[in-house]
């Protein structure tokens, strides 16, 4: 089998909203080419060990290619959070929609919209970031996004740009008649000095199937500062595919939250590279997962200059018969001297059905670096529980108060405060919903 | 109030309770002491309904239910609390939130209507007050990098929010310096009344000289031995255990 089986995800399409830019049409063609030639991942691979693409397949998507117009203001107001002023771009099915998004007042030097739009009013904006921090030589998955991209968010500071409202991405995905896959490629990026917050949200309406495989694309420039922060509260149908590049340069600081709640299949491939001495990353995850759930993380951080901080924390809670795959790599070069580096994973699992498979990896070839990295697959303490139930709390509270107390540490991170109380109240419904077996 | 009747309790293969009575009536203060490995703590764990310990024969009936029945919650909903030894931490769980949780599911259970967040604020600074304590404790995890005092003064704090028929103090004085163990005595002494019973669990006398029972039990080989006023504690004290246990005790 090759690559090629997901061909279909592909086209043809109905409309190519991207068609006639010569520069788009080169990546694009390599991108095929490299789908075909690449096999179909295996559990024989690493990087695949413990996940099978056997359910994706089976689900013959196409492109989600027909544009959602019949969604009003009033069919998304669920969706927002109260206390959230944002800059707002709503995404449905990997299509940038004017109408839903409301983008504010931006100050000098700030552009944001959808991909599609921003091309069209300046063709070559883009011409250098399209693959500009992921790289031309992709992985599956990547390469049918570069493929297969027709739109998504685009956010562009210029030097000394600063946002003070957070940057809010929408993406909702509704079920159609033929399940569909949308490819939105966002590209983020922060010239030197720039400074943003944004938050992503995947959402769906109604449990619907579908597949979303996005890429994004961030660049921070020297000093630069973006904090973000990921929400996956999908349906119980959705497969969710997103590889996240970053590229930071000197002295600047990235702070990001990726937190995964829903799904029946969600993978996500994060790489950090520093193009700058003094950099900082932070990547902190929360991820639930129960019954016919997947969730599979992997992190690959390269440290190949010197003086530059990662810390990578993840938490995990699995319940019924859910599965989880944490695979984070962290690498530091000969020459990246003053490395500082810890990695972290921990585990509840709540019933016996439940698994996670997880290898934090540290490949340290300098010799003044301060690294660490840590696992842990535990499970309630009877002695805790018994506590709380001594108190009058009934078991599945108690439970539900120490699983939220376990996550507390990520949940804590998110800003502003509705979104953190949005969040924490879903992880507490699925809690209140997970099977104690 | 609180009935046991011939109680036999197992841990794993090992019988530590071998027939234990006691008779508790609204309002009295009752300590059982007792050498190490009498089964004190046991006779605590097994009121509260800790797992693992089986009860092999006797009864205990509380409030006309039977004890043994029930699940740690709802004895937690009939009145009965257990200040802890060895308080567990909570990690990541606020004590405000939890304090908040505890009471709110004593009043569901009993028909009354849950405290918002204000109305029980309010409880909580009312309650701070008649313990004098200060409200540091509440903003940080339950238990969570608390000191050995710390520990045991959250442990009245939830006493006196709870408001319990019948307080289990088990072992309350151990790992407490002379003064962490006056404001824990305190805490406890303003908590008495004539509807609330306790049962003061401890190896020494001298959490007795603050906390004065009205009855002083001692339990050794997982019976009660002898029983009296709270001059038989003084005797225990000058005298050791085994006067009456009729063993040497290793001091």
């Amino acid at each position: 089998m090759s690559g090629g089986e997901f061909d279909r995800w592909l086209g043809p399409r109905s409309e190519d909203g991207l068609a006639g830019l010569d520069w788009l049409e080169t990546k694009r063609a390599a991108a095929r080419s490299q789908v075909r030639d690449q096999g179909i991942p295996t559990t024989k691979q690493e990087a695949w060990r413990y996940t099978s693409v056997k359910r994706l397949m089976e689900q013959g998507f196409v492109p989600a290619d027909e544009p959602i117009t019949a969604l009003e203001p009033e069919d998304i107001e669920e969706v927002l959070i109260p206390g959230v002023v944002s800059h707002r771009v709503v995404l449905v099915n990997g299509r940038f929609l004017p109408g839903l998004s409301e983008l504010g007042e931006l100050p000098p030097g700030v552009r944001i919209g959808g991909l599609q739009q921003i091309l069209k009013s300046d063709p070559d904006a883009l011409r250098d970031r399209v693959n500009g921090v992921a790289g031309d030589d992709q992985s599956l998955f990547a390469a049918l996004n570069t493929a297969g991209m027709d739109d998504g968010l685009v956010i562009l500071l210029d030097r000394g740009a600063v946002l003070t409202q957070p940057v809010e991405l929408i993406h909702l995905s509704v079920g159609m008649d033929e399940p569909r896959v949308a490819q939105p490629r966002h590209i983020v990026s922060l010239d030197d000095g720039a400074q943003a917050t944004l938050i992503e949200r995947y959402l769906s309406l109604g449990e619907s199937l579908y597949c979303t495989n996005s890429v994004m694309e961030i660049s921070v420039g020297r000093d630069g500062v973006l904090k973000h922060q990921r929400i996956q509260d999908e349906s119980p149908y959705a497969f969710h595919i997103t590889g996240l590049y970053l590229s930071l340069g000197q002295g600047s600081r990235y702070a990001g939250v990726n937190v995964g709640l829903g799904g029946a299949w969600a993978r996500t491939d994060c790489r950090v590279r520093f193009a700058g001495e003094h950099a900082e990353c932070d990547l902190q995850g929360l991820y639930l997962a129960g019954d016919r759930q997947l969730l599979d993380y992997h992190l690959d951080v390269d440290h190949r200059l010197p003086q530059c901080t990662s810390r990578e924390n993840f938490k995990g809670i699995l319940y019924g018969k859910g599965r989880a795959v944490f695979d984070g790599r962290v690498y530091v070069a000969k020459d990246a001297q003053k490395t500082d580096a810890a990695m972290s994973n921990r585990n509840l699992l709540l019933s016996d059905g439940a698994e996670v498979d997880t290898k934090p990896q540290l490949e340290i070839n300098a010799d003044d670096v301060k690294c660490s990295h840590g696992t842990t697959v535990g499970q309630l303490e009877p002695e805790m529980l018994f506590y709380l139930r001594s108190r009058g709390i009934n078991a599945p509270l108690a439970r539900r108060m120490l699983c939220l107390g376990f996550a507390g540490e990520i949940l804590d991170v998110l800003e502003p405060e509705p979104l953190r109380e949005r969040v924490a109240d879903q992880v507490g419904q699925r809690l209140e919903q997970a099977p104690l077996a | 109030m609180l009935s046991v009747k011939g109680l036999k309790a197992n841990v794993g293969d090992k019988e530590i309770l071998k027939g234990l009575d006691l008779e508790i009536g609204p309002g009295e203060v009752h300590a059982i002491m007792g050498p190490n490995g009498s089964g004190k703590s046991t006779f605590a764990h097994v009121l509260s309904g800790r797992e693992g310990y089986e009860v092999t024969e006797g009864s205990v009936i509380f409030e006309g239910r039977d004890l043994l029945e029930l699940e740690p919650e709802e004895r937690a909903h009939l009145g009965l609390f257990l200040a802890f030894q060895y308080p567990v931490e909570l990690p990541g769980v606020n004590n405000t939130y939890f304090l908040k949780a505890a009471l709110n599911s004593i009043r569901k259970s009993r028909g009354e209507t849950e405290l918002d967040a204000i109305s029980f604020l309010r409880l909580m600074k009312e309650k701070l007050k008649v313990l004098h304590l200060d409200d540091s404790l509440l903003k940080r995890p339950v238990n969570f990098g608390f000191s050995g005092g710390e520990k045991k003064r959250n442990e009245i704090f939830q006493m006196a929010l709870l408001e319990p028929k019948l307080a289990i103090l088990d072992e309350t004085d151990s790992g407490l310096d002379i003064d962490a163990l006056r404001i824990v005595a305190d805490g406890v002494n303003a908590l008495r009344s004539p509807e609330r019973s306790m049962i003061v669990v401890t190896h020494y006398q001298r959490l007795l000289d603050y906390i004065q029972p009205d009855y002083v039990h001692v339990l050794a080989r997982g019976r009660i031995i002898r029983s009296g006023g709270k001059d038989l504690a003084l005797e225990l004290e000058k005298r050791g255990y085994g006067w009456i246990t009729g063993e040497e005790e290793a001091a």
